[in-house]
C-alpha cells in the first residue's frame, strides 16, 4: 500500500515522525526499529552530499547525526528513545541513496527503551499521512 | 532581532561569536572581520583530507572546522562577514536549503548593487557577477536556529587559497587558475575596496528592511561564556579532525557548476588517478595517470566519449571505472 502526493511516494506500512519538519520514517524489524528519511525530505534537501550519524543512547526528538545538501547542515532527530544498534554504513557511505531510493535506504536500526509509548508526533494510515503532508506540501509552496 | 556590528575580530572570535548566538538561542545578525587569515572547513570535513596541515601551520594559519556546510575556505582580512541566525519556526524560514539561500542572500545582492556591482544570486548559495562568484556561502541548523554565513569577497588571496588545500602540484596549480578565471572580487569589479564601516552599514539596512528594524546586540557574560565552552569543545583535535563521511572521490568546488574530481585508484602494480574538471556541471576534461596503464589512444577515447557529459555525481565516476575496465586497465577493489 502507498499513498502518493504529488508525485512524493508514502509507503502505508510504516510510520512518520512529523516534528517541525522532520520526516523521518519508522519501520519495526524484529525487536528493532529502522529509520531513515521520508520521500518530501529528500525531495527537499536535494542532492545529499554528506550523512554523519553516531551510535548512542539517546531520548526522542534528540539529534542523532547531521547530513548536507546545497553546502546547507541539517540535523537528524530521533522519533523514538532507545539505543542506535546499527548505523547503514552503506547509505553513509553514500547518502545520495537516500535521494534515489528512500524507503530501501534506512539511516539507523533502534532499540526501543522499554516504556517508549510513541511520540505524539508519530502517525500512520492513509488519512492522518495524506493530511499532514498535503500540508507539508502547501506550507513548502508557500515558502517558494 | 539583534544587530551585532563587530568590527574586526581574531579568527577563532569570528566563528565562536555565531555558533554561540544561535546555541543561546538569540535571533541576530553579525558583521565583523577577521585580523587574522584562516583556513575553515565545513561541518563534514576532515582538515587532514582537505588542507595542507604543514603549511598551514607553518605559516600560521589557523584552522577551524565550523558547524555549517560548505567546504573549505581562506578567510582574511580583506573579508566582510555576515551571519544571520534566525529560529527555525521563524515564519520567513523557509524549508528546503535552497530556498533559504534563495530567499536570504537577497539583502546581500542588494549590498552589491548599492556598491555598483551587479550581483546575481546563483543556485544553490552563489553570489556571482557575469558568472564569476563573489561571495560565498554556507548554512546550517545549530541548536533552534538556522545559520547562513557568508563574506562580501573584498579581495581574494588566490595563491594563498591553493597554497593551503591538500592537493598535488599539478592540481593545486589547476585549481589557482580556475579559481583566477571564476572568482571575482569588489576590488576587481570596482577598482577599489571600499570602508568595511560602509559595507557594514549597508548589510544592516538591507538585513533590516527585509526582517525588520533591529536592536543593537552586546556581547554580554552569558554569550562570553558560551563562546569559552565553544572555543574549548572546538579547539580539540576530537572535534577539528572528527571523520566525517569519507567521499567517494573528492571534489573541489570553485564555484557553482565548476569543479574539480579527483580519484586514486589501487592498480596491480601502484596508485594510479583521475582527475576531471567539470565546468557548467558537463564534463570539460579527464586526466589519467600512466598506472591503470591505458595507451594514450585509449585515454583519448575515454575522454572524448565523457567529455560533454552532464555532471551527475558519483554515477560519472563509475562510468570511468567501466570504461578503464573495458579498455583494458587494471583498478583492484
Amino acid at each position: 500500500m502507498l499513498l502518493e502526493v504529488k508525485g512524493m511516494k508514502f509507503p502505508l506500512d510504516r510510520k512518520y515522525y512529523t516534528k517541525e519538519g522532520a520526516h523521518i520514517w519508522l519501520k519495526p524489524e524484529g525487536d528493532l526499529i529502522k529509520i531513515g528519511m521520508d520521500a518530501f525530505a529528500a525531495e527537499m534537501a536535494g542532492s545529499l552530499n554528506f550523512l554523519n550519524v553516531s551510535k548512542s543512547r539517546v531520548k526522542s526528538g534528540e539529534v542523532i547525526g547531521s547530513f548536507e545538501s546545497a553546502k546547507f547542515v541539517s540535523r537528524f532527530y530521533s522519533p523514538i528513545s532507545g539505543e542506535i544498534i546499527s548505523i547503514n554504513d552503506q547509505v553513509l557511505n553514500n547518502p545520495r541513496k537516500i535521494n534515489d531510493d528512500p524507503y530501501n535506504s534506512w539511516i539507523v536500526a533502534m532499540k526501543p527503551d522499554n516504556n517508549e509509548d510513541g511520540s505524539e508526533y508519530i502517525i500512520e494510515g492513509k488519512d492522518e499521512i495524506f493530511n499532514w503532508i498535503s500540508e507539508e506540501i502547501k506550507r513548502m509552496e508557500v515558502d517558494i | 532581532m539583534k544587530l551585532f556590528n563587530l568590527g574586526e575580530l581574531n579568527w577563532r572570535q569570528t566563528q565562536l561569536i555565531y555558533h554561540a548566538l544561535a546555541y543561546k538561542n538569540i535571533e541576530s545578525l553579525v558583521l565583523h572581520s577577521s585580523s587574522d587569515r584562516y583556513m575553515c572547513v565545513g561541518l563534514h570535513q576532515n582538515p587532514r583530507d582537505e588542507l595542507d596541515i604543514e603549511y598551514c601551520n607553518e605559516n600560521n594559519i589557523g584552522i577551524f572546522r565550523r558547524e555549517i556546510g560548505g567546504g573549505a575556505v581562506l578567510l582574511d582580512n580583506n573579508q566582510v562577514f555576515y551571519h544571520l541566525i534566525i529560529h527555525r519556526n521563524h515564519p520567513k524560514v523557509p524549508y528546503a536549503p535552497e530556498s533559504f539561500f534563495r530567499r536570504f542572500l537577497q539583502p546581500v545582492i542588494q549590498v552589491y548593487y548599492e556598491l555598483g556591482i551587479s550581483a546575481e544570486y546563483r543556485p544553490l548559495c552563489d553570489l556571482v557577477v557575469r558568472e564569476k562568484k563573489i561571495s560565498g556561502n554556507g548554512g546550517g541548523e545549530i541548536g533552534e536556529c538556522k545559520v547562513l554565513g557568508g563574506s562580501i569577497l573584498l579581495d581574494f588571496d588566490y595563491e594563498r587559497m591553493a597554497r593551503a588545500m591538500y592537493l598535488t602540484d599539478g592540481l593545486k596549480q589547476r585549481f589557482l587558475e580556475l579559481m583566477q578565471n571564476n572568482l571575482t572580487t569588489v576590488q576587481k569589479e570596482l577598482g577599489v575596496i571600499p570602508l568595511k564601516e560602509e559595507i557594514y552599514s549597508i548589510l544592516a539596512t538591507k538585513f533590516a528592511d527585509f526582517l525588520g528594524p533591529m536592536t543593537d546586540g552586546r556581547i554580554d557574560v552569558e554569550i562570553t561564556k558560551k563562546m569559552m565552552e565553544l572555543d574549548k569543545q572546538y579547539s580539540s583535535d576530537t572535534w577539528l579532525y572528527q571523520r566525517g563521511t569519507k567521499q567517494i572521490w573528492r571534489e573541489i568546488k570553485v564555484r557553482e557548476g565548476v569543479l574539480l574530481l579527483h580519484k586514486v585508484f589501487n592498480t596491480q602494480k601502484d596508485s594510479g588517478w583521475v582527475t576531471c574538471e567539470i565546468e557548467e556541471n558537463r564534463v570539460k576534461k579527464v586526466t589519467f595517470s600512466n598506472a591503470f596503464p591505458l595507451s594514450h589512444t585509449d585515454q583519448q577515447e575515454i575522454e572524448n566519449r565523457l567529455v560533454g557529459m552532464e555532471y551527475d555525481g558519483d554515477k560519472l565516476l563509475y562510468r570511468i571505472i567501466e570504461m578503464i575496465k573495458a579498455n583494458g586497465g587494471v583498478i583492484v577493489a
